[in-house]
């Protein structure tokens, strides 16, 4: 890639963040209170309401959103933003998988805000700070790819049928329960478990609450599977932009 | 006549009517040929519909052609595109930056040039304040010096010469007349005469997606005038 792209992609992520800073009046402090409300939300319906009695619930409720939310807002952001520039790329020749490229990067500044939150909650309720924490590097950086592999995908698809914008949202609520972010996946008989252990998220939600939680080393025999997996989507993803863009160029405003 | 730096050969451009399956295609160009030198000035004449501007985003490379060949001699080629990419929430001096990534221009250039876009577009502090705030005129003139600092190889004009005020207009017109006539290669669409004659020193026609004819400006103006009276004299 081209260092100006680079410089393009930076650039337009501080300019995406600046804006939204711009259009509220509580600015950057969203960032922060809208996802955790989100999470006030999920605690008091499974854990206040519906008593979720398992053991160390909070964190593990919390590990599993504060990950679930930076991939889901991602994909969503990034699907979208193909789509949402088409006036734009009818003017300008770029590379294309600069759009999804922004909306990810915002969204991972916003990432680490909550994450700060949740480290802090953690060390509030007694989960201290160990040396696992180092794993953390791999576990981010592969979420981070799969994310973007996802929003490729996605965003790739979103312009030919517009219409996968109004599922999408739907399609990774279900996903949500299934990844075991709200209910643990272990009560499932372990067959059934090791499908759904195909889903990268799962995979990645599961290391986070090792390290986070039991400061456990993650699994890297199933941390390299997903990188794998993570890395060939990725590939695709820029592929299928790159040769889709002499066809965006020509549809219909 | 100088080396061809562009050179379309029977070009031809489909596009789907409607977003749903099975939509009929049309062509909006059927079978262009056209040679492009090194430092000409070339005005595109033709009617509405006609595929002018179909025809610019073809050599500016944004359109692939889905028939004929396209050669292109390793140029930069860009379309004058005003506020491309501009973000309403952000500042004058955030979005010319913007802008001049987007056109192509590297970080540390556009910085360099941060104070020729600010004197030419006459914002003053306004430089700093959001250009949703801005009236039209003073959005026209930011896009305007913005879409300036570019310099391509290949310059490609839709109809806009000038733009803003009376006064900016001017300004605005002369500096891009400038910039025409200090060898910048230049396609120049127009549906008015005036324009072409003044900027251009050759011109090809385009008829329902096909090129008639290339040729000195002059010549192809009189040929096209003969063949269609009537909407040339509207033009003039």
């Amino acid at each position: 890639m081209r260092l100006h792209w680079l410089e393009l992609i930076l650039f337009s992520t501080y300019a995406e963040l600046r804006a939204e800073r711009a259009r509220s009046y509580l600015g950057f402090l969203w960032w922060i209170i809208e996802p955790a409300m989100n999470m006030a939300t999920y605690y008091l319906v499974f854990a206040v309401v519906l008593k979720t009695g398992q053991p160390d619930y909070v964190p593990f409720l919390l590990v599993g959103l504060t990950f679930w939310q930076w991939f889901k807002s991602g994909v969503s952001h990034g699907g979208l933003s193909i789509w949402q520039q088409l006036a734009l790329i009818r003017q300008v020749k770029l590379p294309l998988q600069v759009f999804p490229s922004v909306q990810i990067l915002a969204d991972t500044v916003k990432f680490a805000f909550i994450l700060a939150l949740l480290l802090v909650i953690l060390w509030a309720y007694g989960y201290k700070p160990n040396v696992t924490y180092l794993a953390l590097i791999p576990v981010l950086l592969v979420e981070l790819v799969f994310t973007a592999a996802v929003a490729y995908l996605v965003g790739a698809m979103m312009p030919f049928v517009p219409d996968l914008r109004f599922v999408i949202e739907q399609v990774l609520q279900v996903v949500m329960f299934l990844s075991g972010v709200v209910f643990s996946l272990d009560s499932m008989p372990p067959e059934m478990r090791r499908w759904f252990e195909l889903n990268p998220i799962v995979e990645l939600i599961d290391s986070a609450r090792d390290i986070l939680m039991y400061a456990r080393w993650p699994d890297w025999f199933a941390l390299g599977r997903v990188t794998l997996i993570s890395l060939a989507f990725f590939a695709l993803g820029a592929y299928l932009i790159q040769r889709y863009t002499p066809r965006y160029v020509k549809l219909p405003t | 006549m100088s080396e061809p730096i562009i050179e379309l050969r029977n070009v031809g451009v489909a596009f789907n009517a409607q977003l749903r399956m099975g939509a009929p295609q049309f062509w909006a160009l059927e079978d262009v040929n056209l040679v492009l030198p090194r430092g000409a000035r070339m005005g595109v004449v033709g009617r509405n519909g006609a595929g002018k501007s179909t025809l610019l985003r073809v050599i500016a490379g944004i359109l692939a052609p889905d028939r004929g060949r396209v050669r292109r001699e390793g140029v930069s080629c860009q379309l004058l595109s005003l506020a491309l990419g501009f973000v309403p929430y952000l500042s004058g001096r955030d979005n010319a930056i913007l802008s001049g990534l987007m056109l192509g221009l590297r970080r540390r250039e556009i910085e360099r040039r941060l104070p020729a876009i600010l004197d030419f577009s006459e914002l003053g502090d306004f430089f700093e304040q959001p250009v949703s705030s801005y009236s039209t005129g003073m959005f026209m003139r930011l896009g305007f010096s913005v879409a300036m600092q570019v310099e391509p190889d290949v310059l490609l004009i839709d109809e806009v010469l000038s733009v803003g005020d009376t006064e900016f207009q001017k300004k605005s017109g002369d500096a891009l007349r400038e910039r025409i006539h200090n060898g910048t290669t230049v396609v120049f669409v127009s549906h008015m005469d005036a324009p072409i004659k003044q900027v251009c020193d050759c011109a090809v026609w385009i008829e329902h997606g096909r090129s008639v004819m290339q040729g000195p400006v002059d010549e192809v103006l009189a040929a096209y005038h003969a063949a269609a009276p009537a909407v040339a004299e509207a033009a003039q």
